[in-house]
């Protein structure tokens, strides 16, 4: 009995086996089958990071017509672009994505299909962005994507604490070195030296990022003063210009007006998001993007704050940096043509603002004729970051190297800065670092093109 | 075929069979993503794209060219160097204390493990609160008994001793577990002949409670130190390498090197390398072991 039990049992147990293998192996956990009502489906995927409703756009679209469905799916911001990657990467990809990382970055590796032949096909006009965020869905002259919203850099100042020093409020600096001139006015400590309120802090490492500010002040300096980080042909990497090297001395010279531990010591106790010091009092005057107007409303609105274009030096102009939010289709979607559609009705100007009106924050939209419209351009605030675009630079300076490059920048500043090295030294080596990067991506890149032939789709 | 045979090669299917789960599991997640990272250690590759046959280029490019190889290296061994002794040491002082027969010692062993099941990024957020350099907890401590308090994560100085000393935290965890479960099972009788050699508590320590520890002492080593040289998530929340790359570690760099820069290809090169660190140091302690790891039983 127990021998024909074993038996049963050790069959039973082999089916169970080879059922578990073979399951394994067909199940297809990401196929999903759409009803059978003659309309095309396509799948969205769009990154959020607590609300986990439909994107305004989706529900348009597919109200306004009867023939594609978009089918939403929010991705969790933890790990986002991994997570999207992996999708191209099986070959199963949504049609359609949200993202907000360089274009390039997926468009070089890859990811994106180009989109030049939908653009042509429907008469479609790149004109409608701004140019900054055109260049940034450009590669190797093929377009890959649709920017969506986008922002702009402005500087931001708090009214009260300039009165309280004995400042104007009604007159900001005009210049990076009278931004020194009032910081130092600004600047407070304790009866035991510590700092307690500072006016004006320009980032020097990369950790700063988000604690003053996101993107780099000696970086934004060097645009106006005409930097130029690539040669005209994308080849050779140039980061220790007498633009940028100008730029790296005066933030060098600035911490020469503080002493730099309690300066570090202070910027120890700054945080990011509610706990920004710009929010808390402890920082006069930042340079931020818009998308911190929101948090001024959420978080202090009671807050007598100004924002103006960022200062330059005497006699050079102003400048800003453009970060995109954009709409893109990955390699191997199965809809296009459907994606395409859904695309570029989402950043329609009337859509645009359609959903900057059902939104409680302020969206910057990428279409110039959203952001120049009346109902965007509620506040004065809102017109210097629409202003400010005109002289954006794109974040995208070395396509092929670009997170090398940012990190050997902060590196190299962070050396500067701690006087470690001199300037001089510090971005040579820095450029010697990327350079060497971009030649092996390069090549890397070449290799590519000869056994794999997307491009040419 | 005879049918012993066959009944011998069914009964070899079925067990087969029956491993095949885990087999495949190991083969398909284990083995072959092990190749696979050797393979792209020789090549480009950013996961996209096909991959490009470099030889020993990534291995020659991080030896000799990287100014960050040696830098992130650096920094893990003296990481590694500052924490297993705060770690396993300080994990055998509380258990020592937690092996105390006192009234309610079962309340304080719970309280002591309860820290150690908070997890890393929680832990590191609440760490970087705690080092803030002018009004933290851990420098407010230090003004109470007159100390200047560093700039810890601010300063290139201490901003390595700075993490390790977050490794305190975990001391009441699973290392003072296994402790204390060596430290009920040693012989009373050891004790008792100590005792009548006319030995106090610290000729009990020296010449019973170390000894019989040493085996477990040797585990923890060995497994903190290669946990050590893998540490990331600290870094990564908290300093992000810096300041002045003092934080860069190694595992963080190679995690730059992956998923900011999608050099897989070098990033492979790294894991592979820090696998032969590891190994060595490992071996080493090894060796170094059998001078001072007394195991029962032996002769």
């Amino acid at each position: 009995m127990t021998g024909v039990l074993g038996s049963i049992f050790r069959k039973a147990g082999l089916v169970l086996v080879i059922a578990i293998v073979v399951a394994a192996i067909v199940w297809d956990p990401g196929r999903q089958d759409w009803p059978d009502d003659g309309k095309t489906h396509i799948r969205y995927w769009y990154i959020v990071a607590a609300e986990d409703q439909i994107p305004f756009t989706v529900r348009r679209f597919n109200e306004a017509q009867d023939t594609v469905v978009v089918h939403a799916t929010p991705i969790p911001w933890q790990e986002h672009e991994k997570k999207i990657l992996t999708a191209v990467l099986s070959g199963d990809p949504p049609d359609v994505v949200s993202q907000f990382v360089p274009v390039v970055r997926w468009a070089s590796r890859m990811a994106l299909r180009p989109i030049d032949d939908l653009i042509a096909e429907t008469g479609f006009d790149m004109d409608t962005f701004f140019p900054a965020l055109v260049e940034e869905v450009t590669w190797m002259d093929r377009t890959f994507a649709l920017p969506a919203n986008t922002a702009s850099y402005a500087f931001f100042y708090n009214r009260a604490m300039l009165a309280e020093a004995g400042l104007n409020p009604d007159r900001p600096p005009q210049s990076w070195n009278e931004v020194r001139e009032y910081s130092k006015v600004i600047t407070r400590y304790d009866d035991r030296g510590r700092m307690l309120v500072a006016g004006f802090l320009p980032p020097f490492s990369g950790g700063h990022a988000g604690i003053l500010g996101n993107l780099s002040i000696a970086a934004l300096q060097s645009w106006q003063l005409g930097a130029n980080y690539m040669s005209e042909d994308g080849t050779v990497v140039n980061m220790d210009s007498p633009e940028v090297l100008r730029a790296v001395e005066w933030t060098k010279d600035y911490y020469r007006d503080y002493d730099f531990q309690t300066v570090q010591a202070f910027i120890g106790g700054l945080g990011t998001g509610e706990q920004h010091g710009f929010l808390t009092g402890k920082l006069a005057m930042v340079v931020l993007d818009m998308s911190f107007l929101d948090l001024i409303r959420r978080y202090r609105p009671d807050m007598d704050f100004g924002v103006v274009e960022t200062p330059s030096f005497e006699g050079f102009p102003t400048a800003s940096m453009a970060g995109s939010w954009w709409l893109g289709i990955p390699r191997g979607a199965s809809n296009p043509r459907a994606a395409w559609d859904f695309m570029r009705f989402a950043t329609r100007a009337d859509i645009q603002l359609e959903e900057l009106a059902a939104r409680d924050d302020d969206l910057f939209p990428a279409n110039r004729l959203a952001a120049v419209d009346s109902s965007f351009l509620v506040s004065p605030e809102i017109e210097v970051f629409v202003r400010q675009m005109e002289f954006a630079h794109s974040p995208i300076v070395v396509p092929l190297a670009h997170g090398v490059f940012w990190r050997e920048f902060y590196n190299a500043l962070e050396r500067s800065i701690y006087g470690q090295q001199s300037p001089e030294t510090a971005f040579a080596q820095a450029e010697r670092q990327v350079q060497e990067s971009l030649n092996r991506s390069t090549d890397y890149d070449e290799y590519v093109r000869e056994h794999m032939a997307f491009m040419e789709e | 075929m005879s049918t012993p045979r066959i009944k011998r090669l069914r009964e070899a299917a079925t067990g087969y069979a029956f491993l095949s789960p885990w087999l495949v599991g190991f083969l398909v997640f284990g083995l072959y993503p092990i190749g696979m990272s050797l393979y792209y250690s020789v090549s480009r590759y950013d996961v996209l794209r096909v991959p490009q046959y470099i030889g020993l280029e990534n291995y020659t490019t991080l030896l000799f060219d990287d100014p960050y190889f040696g830098i992130s290296i650096w920094n893990t061994l003296v990481y590694t160097a500052l924490r297993i002794p705060l770690a396993v040491g300080g994990s055998l002082v509380l258990a020592i204390l937690a092996n105390q027969a006192l009234k309610g010692i079962k309340i304080f062993r719970t309280i002591f493990f309860l820290p150690s099941i908070i997890t890393g990024v929680v832990l590191s957020v609440i760490w970087l609160w705690m080092f803030n350099p002018q009004f933290g907890l851990v420098n407010t401590a230090l003004g109470w008994v007159g100390l200047p308090g560093p700039l810890w994560l601010q300063s290139t100085e201490w901003s390595k001793p700075g993490l390790a000393l977050m490794g305190l935290w975990s001391i009441g965890g699973a290392r003072m577990i296994v402790f204390l479960a060596a430290l009920q099972g040693i012989p009373e009788q050891l004790y008792e002949a100590v005792d009548i050699d006319g030995g106090g508590a610290w000729a009990r320590f020296k010449h019973v409670t170390l000894p019989m520890l040493s085996p477990v002492i040797f585990l923890w080593t060995v497994l903190e130190v290669i946990f050590s040289l893998q540490v990331f998530t600290e870094a990564y929340v908290m300093t992000k390498g810096g300041p002045l790359n003092s934080t860069l570690f190694y595992n963080l760099y190679l995690y730059f090197k992956a998923f900011d820069d999608y050099e897989m290809g070098y990033a492979s090169a790294m894991a592979w390398i820090l696998l032969v660190i590891t190994l060595v140091i490992t071996l080493f302690q090894f060796q170094l072991g059998k001078k001072w790891v007394h195991y029962t039983g032996e002769g």
